[in-house]
Formats: C-alpha cells, structure tokens, sequence
C-alpha cells in the first residue's frame, strides 16, 4: 500500500520540515512523529523490491525490502524513536536536524539495494552524525569531529571505489553476497570494516561517542555499527577469517573498557566487544548464526542505547560521565539507577534478559561448528562483561565511593525513554520468540535449556565474586582521570607528525622549483636584454608585452605563408 | 510548593532507596559478600543434579563455568593493572583542550540538586 | 530563431555587452542592467542551440576559410554545448554577483572591468563552439588577453605582478607549446578539424603520440597542470566574481575543455589507450591532483587555498582524459559540470566573506559562521560537493573515474582518488566547520553572547553577493539528481561510430 514511499524520505522531509517550525513544543511533537509515520511503510509493504530507479544505464534498487532489511529497519524505528524521546528536551534545532537526516540515511542504507544506493546513505550517515558530535562546541569536539569524519568519509570513498572496481569485474551493482576472489570485494569489505570498527580500524568509535552531546551519543550508538553488521551479514555470511577478526574484537577492547575512566568511552569499548560476538556470528554464516547475529544487533541497539542514555543522565545532572568523579548517585537518582543496572542485566546477558536470549545463539552456533577456541574466548568476553560495564557502571556511578555528589533525578522524558527501553530489554528476554520470529531464517532455538541457564548463572556469578573479591582486596584498578593510549595515538601523535613534515617539504620542494624557474625565466630575459642591448628597440618593450608582440608576429606570419601559399 | 513536590518525589523513590541502605553498612556488605560466596557454592553444586548437554570436552569438567569465570577474570583485572602502566597518560596528553580534559558544555546540562 | 542564428547569436551578444559597457562609463544601472539582459539572452540563445541540436547534423557555421583544412569555424558537439550552457548560466550568476560585489566593495572602473568580462565570455563561446584548433587557438589566446586587465584591476604593485605571471606562463606556454603542437598537427594530418576518434591515423608511433600529446598538455597552460599551474594562484589578486567565472569556471574550464577535445578529437581515446601514449600523462595528473592538495593545506589565505584546490580537481579532469577511457572522458566532460558548480559557490563565499567582514585569512574566520550563516551553508554545500559526497554532484564524477580507473586496473590512481577525496575534506570542511562550532576570534562578538536574538546576530553581505552563491549551492544539489541527463547527452563523444575505425 504504501510501498511507493521510502521510509527514509519520511525522516529527509521532517528534517527539511523541522527548522521552519518556530515553536519549540509543536517541533519536538513533530520530530517524535516522524519514527511514528516511518514504521507504516515497513509494517504494511510486503517484501520485494521497489522504487527502481536508472542511472548511467543501470537499475537501482532504492527500497529492497526483505527479511533481513526489516529487522534493522524495525529496530531503527524503535532505536530513533527511544532516543528522540530522551532528546525531547533539546532546543538545538541543528541538533534535531541532525539526528532525523541521519536516522534517516541508516534507514535508507539498510534498504538499499544496490552498491551506489547504499554508497549515497553511507556518507549520509557519515556527514549527518558529525553534527551531533560538533553540536558540543568545544576545540575538543571540533577535533574529534574532524577525526571521526575524515574515517567515516574514508570508509565511503573505499567503498565507492570498491564498488566501481566491482562493477566492472562482475557487471553488476547488486548488494548480494560478494566472492572474495574478487579485487572490488576486498575494497567493500575493508569499508564495512572500518564502520563495523574491527580491530586497529576502531578507534573512530571510542574516540567519538564519548565526545557528542548528552542526547547525540545515545543516538550515535544505534546506527552506524549496526548498518556494518547488516552490511557484512548481507555480503560476507559464512567467511572464515571474520571468525577470527571477531574474536580478536570480542577479546581486546575489554581490557581497554575495564582501566578506561570516562563512563561513556567504557561502553564504546563494551560496544565494540558486542560487535566482536556478532562478526564473529557473521563468519560462521550458519542460519543459527546469522539469525543470532541478527537477534543480537537488535536487542544491543535496545540495551546499548539504555546504558548510554543512564550514564546519558547521571552526565545531564552532574556535568560529568568519569568514574573517578562520580558515586553514590543511588541516593537521588534511583530510577535512573535501576534503568541503568537493567541495561546492565541485558548486556551481561543474564536469564531473563535481552542479551540471554541472543548472545548464546552465537556462542552455540560457533559451538555447533567446532571453533573450540572462539567459542572459549566468546565464553571470556561473556564472563568479563561484568566488569567493564555489567558490575562496573553501576557500581561507579551509583555506589562505589561516595562522590557527595547529590544531582535531582533525570527529567521526566529521559525517564520515560528509559523505561519504554528498559521494559524493551525485559520484554525480549522473557517472550524470545517474539523477537526469533522476524529473523532471517526458520531455526528453532531454545535459550532457556537446564543446562544453558544454570551454566549462565554460574560463569556470571563467579565473575561477579571476582569483582567483588577484588574490590574488597583492593586490587580493582580504582578510576583516575586518564587518557589510556589506544590505536588513535598513531593518528592523534604520529601521523600528524609525519603530515606536517610532508606538507613542509613538499611546500619547501615546491618553492625551491618554483624559484628554480622564475631565476630560469629570469636568466632568459636578462640574456635577451644583454643581446639586444639596451639601446636596440625590442628592449624598450617590456617582456609581457613582446610576448604579445610574437603572438602578432607569429600569426601574421602564418597568414602570409598561407596566402603566399594560394595557387 | 516546589520543596513540597521534590519531597513527594523522592518519597515515591525511597522504596528503591531505603532498600539499597545496606551498601551503607560495612558489616552488611561483608555479610552480602559472603553470601554470595555461599550461593556460587550451590550454584556449582547444581552440576551434580542434572545431566550436561555440552558441545565440548572440557565443558564437563566439574565446575567448569565456575571456574572459568572466576579464575579468568581475575587474571584480567590483574594483567589490566600491568597495562595500565604502560598506556595511561594524563588527560591532557593529546592536547591542552581535548575532550578528555575539557568540561562539558554547560548548555547541553541541566545541572539540579536534589533535596535531601 | 535559426540554428545557425543562434549559434552566432552567443557570440554577438557578449560583443554587445563588452559595447554597451565600453559606451557607458558612469551610467552605472544602464549598463549592469543591460548587461544583465544580455546574459539572460545569451542563456537564452544556448538553450536555443541546445533545442536544434542533434548528433547526426550538427550545426556547423564557417566564418573564414584562408585554404582547404585551414579556417575559422564553429560547429556544436556535445562536450562544447554543456561548457557553453554551464559558462553561460553561470554568467547571469555571476553578473549580478559582481555587481553587488563592485558596489558593496566600492572599487573602481566598473565599466572596465564588466567590459573585460563581457569579452571574455565571448572569447568562451568562442572556444566552446570552435570547431577546429586553429579556431579553438585564436579563442584560447582572446580569452588570455581580454582577463589580463581583469587580474590587474587593482592596479597595485601586487595585481600588476599576479598579472605579469598569469600572461607570461598562459601567453609563454600556449605559443611555445601549443601553437608548435597545432602547426606540427596541421603538417602531419593535413587539416586542423575536430574529428571524432581523431586526426591521426593509426600508424602513428607511441612515442611520438607521446610527445605531441606532451606538447598539447603543456601548451594548454589553463588546464593548470603542474607544473604550469602558478598562474592560477597568483591570479587570485583579482577581484573575487572574476576568480568565481574565470579562475573557478571559464578560463580553467576553457583549458580541461581543450585537454579534452584534444584528447577525444585530435587523437580519439581509441588512439591513446592501444598505445599508452598517455600513461605519463596520468601518472603526472595523479601527482598534480595530490601535490596540489598538500599545498592547499598549508594555505591559509582562503582563495589561494581555493586555487589549489582547483589546480587539484582540474587533474582530474586531465586524468580522465588520460586514463582514455569511455567512462573517463565521460567523468571528465561531467567533472567541468559539477566542479564549476561546488568552485563558484566557494569562491562567491569568499568574496561574500570578504565584502561583509574584509577577512581574508581562514584563521580570521572562526566562529564566522554564525554571523553569516547562509554564506557559510552555501560554503559547505559547495565544499561537499567537491569532495564529492552525495547527495551534491561532485560524487557522481568521482564514481565516474573510478570506474575508468577500474577499467584500466589502476589500483594506484584510485588510491589516489580516494587519498585525494580525504585530503580535500582535510582542506575544504574545517573552513565551515570551525565557522559554526568554534568560538569567534575576534572578541567582543555579537555572535557569541546567547542573550542577543539570533537575528540580530546576523552579519550577512549586501543580498546581490550572498543570493548568488546560494543559487549555485542548489544547482549543486540539483546537479546531483540530474546527472544522469549530462552523462547521456554527452555520452556519444565516447563511442566512436565503428565506421569511422575501419576506415583507417
């Protein structure tokens, strides 16, 4: 019915729409409609393909419509929805203009079709999120800004040139699965890999989202990465090496998230380790696995979002998101406390939890296979969860030492976004199969086995006894204000060393030929004026002017050979 | 009446808060620690009650989810503080005015004090 | 009106305008208003031509013939028709901009100067529709001559000496170079008539392709090829509408045209792949492309930045001549398009920047944004699109020559493309970027206290300098959806008709 209207045209238009409206209220109440409106389309077309447009002599699929492109659409929906709400109260228009374009272009990026589609809301995603990151107005978010969309830009030209290396390999721009015999598909892969941050491709991640707006982070944490997982699960299902590239990503930022101060740089790093499951599920590439891929990028865009949006408030309330300031906030923060150890709940995939029920499709599908090793080291990342973000945001933020620190609960619509994502995360781990039933694939799976549950609720209780063991012992690292040295100090101190080198020496090369050439010139003229002397009539000209003195000669010149030349 | 709507407010939280009051008490965070000491121990226990499906070997190893959570992550929490060494700097390392080291914003806060 | 009418028509009516003005010294509305008529028309009589035209009889107008092979004709092809509407179009833009920008700045000798500019333009229809070398030369060298005043208007010791460069390398290289490139091609094929799949036959040696080709390449200073480009940056003394048409759009342009007729009808891209004369070629465009980028990054005066990156994105036009290529000719032809577009809107902000607040530097700038924020929007529409980032032209372009780079698998010459894409978001989005989000660097600003209403706080220049480049942003924009439009009526230049191969 309503399959000639892209959902992402909805958000384009409202952004378009949404500066013009003068009155404050009217525009929230607009903005918040737009999720509202978008989900129609998606609830009532049937899957197939549509708006085909042509361009250059080939076929666009602007609207490919299938199991997999709704999941992520719906949860977009949900995901742009939920933090819209929490960002009812900004006044920041650009903000708002910002965060609809660029829900928007994920939106349309997981219904694209082909490889120039999904280039166009690629950079769409890249251009439109940096706002959220400038809207802070600080030289260190301007810097970070830059960071962020020097990489994200990156990650689309390579996949612009992949795709036209592709293209003509193949002949075809389709966005199917990709064969690794292919130049093109390594291009596209490196690109996916660059948003999806794989290991010593990430560090745009953790480098930006603590650096947004209160609002901007939450909304930054459900789009970006989960479009490279779609997008890798769309064209690289089933390859092996992905296996390893996430485990390794599974298993290292959760070193990095354990020291890491700042509350919100702690769950990038605890995002970026989710991320490692999914690849991970990606690249075993059975139906189980992909279906838990699937299931896991949705229910940690629910949780995810839900822990930035608690730590989102405690930094509203406090001006503040480090460990080391922060404590004791239970006190006069309760709900957003128990909000916060929810999401918790979910990432630390307890019984009960959105992340219980889609997480372990991962870790049995790699089981199924026989990666022995993966497997162990996704049963690690499981267990250690607790302490990077499952004990230790709550417990810094809420309990720990106490700050003194006495901040009013968070505003009534950061409560409600809370709680409408928080009953989300509940929901989905008591009722599963709601959630199994939209994934790709027909696969019965049953989270809540005998054996499944109680092994869960041992790995985390140990870890969690560790925790506490620690802490009592005094041998938790205790949060101190810090910058802990990541893959960025290539870019941040190397690479700008090397740069500023190479512009100067090149600057300096370059004036050196440039003066080479003018003493040339120089040397000529004087050698001109020495041989017609100072007395001869040419020397009275000035040198731009015998230039166009030869210029008439020369043409003349050819005139009268040509006329000479007439029989 | 403002005083009277804050107090309101966090009377209908205090539930939540009377009910984490212990946090407070050292006596009864010991004994909260050690009770879940004493749950882990059930929870291990348990093993014996039931029959395993695994996918792996190592898996039926007696108390194996136990013990690898445990033992595992203390060995991280130890090998980050020898990290740490190595890669923590001071927030002003990259730049004087860096996010890490700059304050947020106070437009995008809306700092309040609650009444206690 | 007749095809051939109005194929004439676009060059007289430029003439007009350089009269009218010549004729109206001190009548300041008169002649900018008849003036502005007259660009309307001329745009008017483009779209004429376009209406008549059609690949099999094309129009085609001999005005003198000296022998068989040698004259001065005009005739339309595709690549010379969109040069002509975009300079055309882009004139009525740039006319009104420069008369806000003469008034808001009050210099001097206006009718001068929008007589120069009159000519220019004529000498640019000239060139669009030349139909044959000698006739693109003459054109080429009158477009040379009439800009000379118009880069010195100033008449300080600075303007005099930009000048001085801007004629002795575009004068010095065009009649070394280039008038050698066409008298040997006259001496080899016999006559100097643009031909689609080229002059030559095909027995013609590699390296002597090569090194005629070298002698074009050289020869067409404008196209701004390291390293012949310094006339470009030091042109930028002149005032700013004639850096927005001239160095952003007519006389550059007029150079990559050339670049490209030469390489599409002097030698045929059939030509020039089958024996790679133009390899060296590509590897120094790749090199001018990136060179050029570094070089804008140490700029700090706004419009020799924006010269930089001209001389940058004018080699990729120069590449995709070189890559010979269906599809890099194609990019090419539809480079000139979208780039003139993102490169007046800059450069109508720079100028709109500097008659509001007479800022020059890019460090002066910060917080800038704020006070003009339509300037600074159009800025960044214009920035993206040169980068080439959708939804704005520019990327359609870059796909453009990617694919030709794919299909001659040149995997280094598309990590210089995408290199080059990143280093110009490195130069181009820190401008509008630190616009909006840094604090103002001057003090006491309007702009930075919350309490003033945001209206107030804006500081825009006069509406005739800041309507204009908003108008080019959305052709930016609009560009990006009609795209497909240029590519295929320009699309015939790059298959030669399989008749025209057998015969030789």
């Amino acid at each position: 019915m309503f399959e000639w209207l892209h959902p992402a045209l909805i958000y384009l238009a409202a952004a378009l729409l949404v500066p013009l409206v003068p009155n404050r209220k009217a525009r929230a109440f607009l903005i918040l409609l737009v999720p509202i409106v978008g989900i129609i389309p998606l609830l009532t077309t049937p899957f197939g393909d549509y708006l085909q447009l042509s361009l250059f002599g080939e076929t666009l699929t602007t609207f490919r419509f299938d199991k997999l492109s709704f999941v992520f659409s719906l949860v977009f929906s949900l995901a742009a929805f939920l933090s819209l709400i929490y960002a009812w109260h900004v006044r920041d228009t650009m903000q708002q203009v910002a965060a609809l374009l660029y829900s928007g272009s994920a939106m349309g990026a997981v219904l694209a079709g082909d490889l120039i589609t999904l280039f166009v809301w690629w950079e769409g995603t890249a251009i439109a999120s940096v706002f959220l990151i400038w809207a802070r107005r600080t030289e260190g978010s301007y810097q970070t800004g830059m960071r962020y969309l020097i990489i994200q830009i990156t990650s689309g030209v390579v996949l612009l040139a992949g795709a036209a290396i592709h293209y003509r390999e193949t002949g075809s721009l389709a966005f199917e699965a990709f064969s690794l015999e292919n130049v093109g598909a390594w291009f596209i892969l490196l690109s996916f890999g660059i948003k999806c941050a794989f290991p010593l491709l990430h560090n745009w991640l953790q480098d930006s989202y603590p650096s947004a707006t209160v609002t901007g982070t939450v909304i930054l944490s459900a789009f970006t990465t989960k479009i490279a997982i779609y997008s890798l699960a769309r064209g690289y299902a089933g390859t092996d090496f992905l296996i390893v590239i996430g485990a390794t990503m599974a298993l290292f930022p959760i070193f990095f998230a354990v020291i890491e101060n700042d509350l919100r740089r702690v769950l990038a790093y605890s995002m970026n380790s989710q991320l490692g499951f999914m690849v991970v599920g990606i690249g075993v590439g059975t139906d189980l696995a992909i279906n838990g891929t699937v299931a896991h990028a949705f229910s940690s865009v629910l949780y995810k979002a839900l822990l930035f949006m608690s730590v989102g408030a405690v930094l509203f309330r406090t001006g503040t998101a480090k460990g080391s300031e922060l404590g004791g906030l239970y006190k006069t923060m309760p709900l957003t406390m128990v909000f916060c150890v929810i999401g918790a709940a979910s990432i630390s995939a307890f019984p009960l939890f959105s992340g219980f029920v889609s997480k372990s499709m991962i870790l049995s599908a790699a089981a199924q296979e026989g990666h022995f090793v993966t497997w162990a080291i996704l049963l690690f990342a499981s267990a250690a969860v607790l302490h990077h973000s499952g004990i230790k945001i709550p417990y810094f933020a809420f309990y720990g030492r106490d700050s003194g620190k006495r901040p009013a609960e968070a505003p009534r619509n950061m409560l409600l976004a809370m709680g409408l994502t928080a009953f989300l995360c509940i929901a989905i781990g008591v009722w599963p199969n709601a959630l199994y039933s939209v994934l790709p694939f027909d696969v019965s799976y049953n989270p809540y086995s005998t054996t499944h549950v109680i092994t869960q609720i041992q790995l985390l209780f140990f870890s969690a006894i560790a925790f506490a063991a620690l802490i009592r012992m005094g041998l938790f690292p205790r949060q101190v204000r810090s910058v802990i040295l990541d893959t960025d100090w290539i870019y941040r101190k190397l690479l700008p060393a090397i740069i500023s080198f190479v512009v100067l020496f090149v600057s300096a090369v370059w004036s050196e030929i440039v003066r080479g050439f003018n003493n040339t010139i120089t040397a000529v003229q004087n050698t001109l004026a020495n041989f017609y002397g100072p007395e001869g009539r040419v020397a009275r000209v000035q040198p731009t002017g015998y230039m166009v003195l030869w210029l008439a000669i020369l043409l003349g010149a050819a005139l009268i050979v040509n006329l000479v030349g007439l029989p | 009446m403002a005083k009277k709507k804050n107090n309101k407010a966090v009377g209908s939280n205090s539930i939540i808060v009377r009910s984490m009051s212990w946090v407070e008490d050292r006596k009864k965070v010991d004994k909260f620690f050690w009770g879940m000491l004493a749950v882990g121990v059930v929870l291990t226990l348990l093993d014996l009650f039931y029959t395993k499906k695994v996918y792996f070997q190592a898996e039926n190893f007696f108390g194996f989810y136990s013990l690898y959570g445990f033992v595992l992550c203390a060995a991280l929490v130890l090998a980050v503080k020898a990290m740490r060494v190595i890669l923590m700097r001071s927030e002003a390392y990259y730049a004087a005015q860096d996010v890490a080291s700059e304050d947020h914003p106070e437009f995008d806060l809306d700092r309040k004090q609650a009444d206690v | 009106m007749e095809p051939i009418t109005a194929l004439l028509a676009t060059m007289v009516l430029p003439l007009l305008a350089f009269v009218l003005c010549l004729l109206t010294p001190n009548r300041h509305n008169i002649r900018d208003g008849g003036t502005f008529i007259i660009a309307v028309l001329l745009f008017g009589c483009v779209l004429n031509v376009l209406y008549h035209f059609n690949n099999e009889t094309p129009v085609a107008y001999e005005a003198v013939t000296f022998q068989a092979g040698l004259s001065i004709a005009f005739s339309v092809e595709p690549l010379g028709m969109v040069f002509a509407l975009v300079a055309s179009s882009l004139w009525i833009a740039t006319h009104v901009y420069g008369i806000g920008y003469m008034r808001g700045n009050k210099e001097q000798k206006h009718a001068r100067f929008f007589a120069c500019f009159a000519f220019a333009i004529f000498a640019t229809m000239g060139i669009a529709f030349s139909a044959n070398l000698l006739t693109l030369f003459l054109f080429y060298e009158l477009l040379t001559i009439s800009t000379y005043p118009l880069v010195a208007h100033k008449e300080n010791d600075a303007a005099k000496k930009g000048a001085r460069t801007y004629l002795g390398i575009l004068m010095g290289t065009s009649i070394a170079f280039l008038l050698t490139a066409v008298v040997w091609t006259y001496a080899i094929a016999g006559n100097l008539d643009f031909k689609l799949g080229g002059l030559f036959e095909p027995t013609l040696s590699p390296m002597f392709t090569a090194v005629l080709l070298a002698f074009f390449a050289f020869g067409i200073g404008k196209a701004a090829l390291m390293p012949f480009h310094r006339w470009l940056p030091a042109a930028m003394v002149a005032p700013t509408p004639v850096s927005a048409l001239l160095h952003a759009v007519a006389v550059v342009k007029a150079g990559v045209f050339s670049m490209l007729k030469v390489g599409v009808y002097v030698f045929g891209i059939d030509n020039l792949s089958s024996t790679g004369a133009s390899d060296w070629l590509m590897w120094l465009a790749a090199f001018s492309i990136l060179a050029a980028s570094f070089v804008a990054m140490a700029q700090d005066n706004l419009k020799r930045r924006l010269a930089y990156s001209t001389v940058g994105q004018l080699s990729y036009i120069t590449l995709g001549v070189a890559l010979a290529t269906s599809m890099g000719v194609i990019g090419g032809g539809l480079h000139i398009v979208t780039h003139a577009f993102g490169k007046i809107t800059l450069f109508m902000c720079a100028g709109a920047i500097y008659v509001a607040t007479h800022k020059t530097n890019i460090s002066e700038m910060r917080g800038l944004g704020r006070a003009m924020p339509f300037t600074f929007i159009a800025f960044g529409i214009g920035s993206l699109s040169i980068i080439g980032l959708p939804p704005f032209a520019g990327s359609w372009s870059k796909w453009m020559l990617l694919v030709a780079a794919a299909d001659t698998q040149q995997i280094i010459i598309i990590g210089v493309l995408l290199l080059s894409s990143i280093l110009n978001v490195a130069y181009l989005v820190p401008i509008f970027a630190r616009g909006f989000f840094s604090p103002a660097s001057g003090t006491g600003s309007k702009a930075l206290n919350a309490n003033v209403p945001w209206r107030e706080k804006i500081a825009e220049a006069p509406l005739l300098v800041v309507v204009p480049p908003c108008i080019t942003a959305l052709g930016c924009i609009v560009l990006f959806f009609y795209a497909d439009v240029i590519v295929e009526f320009i699309a015939p230049i790059a298959t030669v008709p399989s008749v025209e191969t057998t015969n030789g």
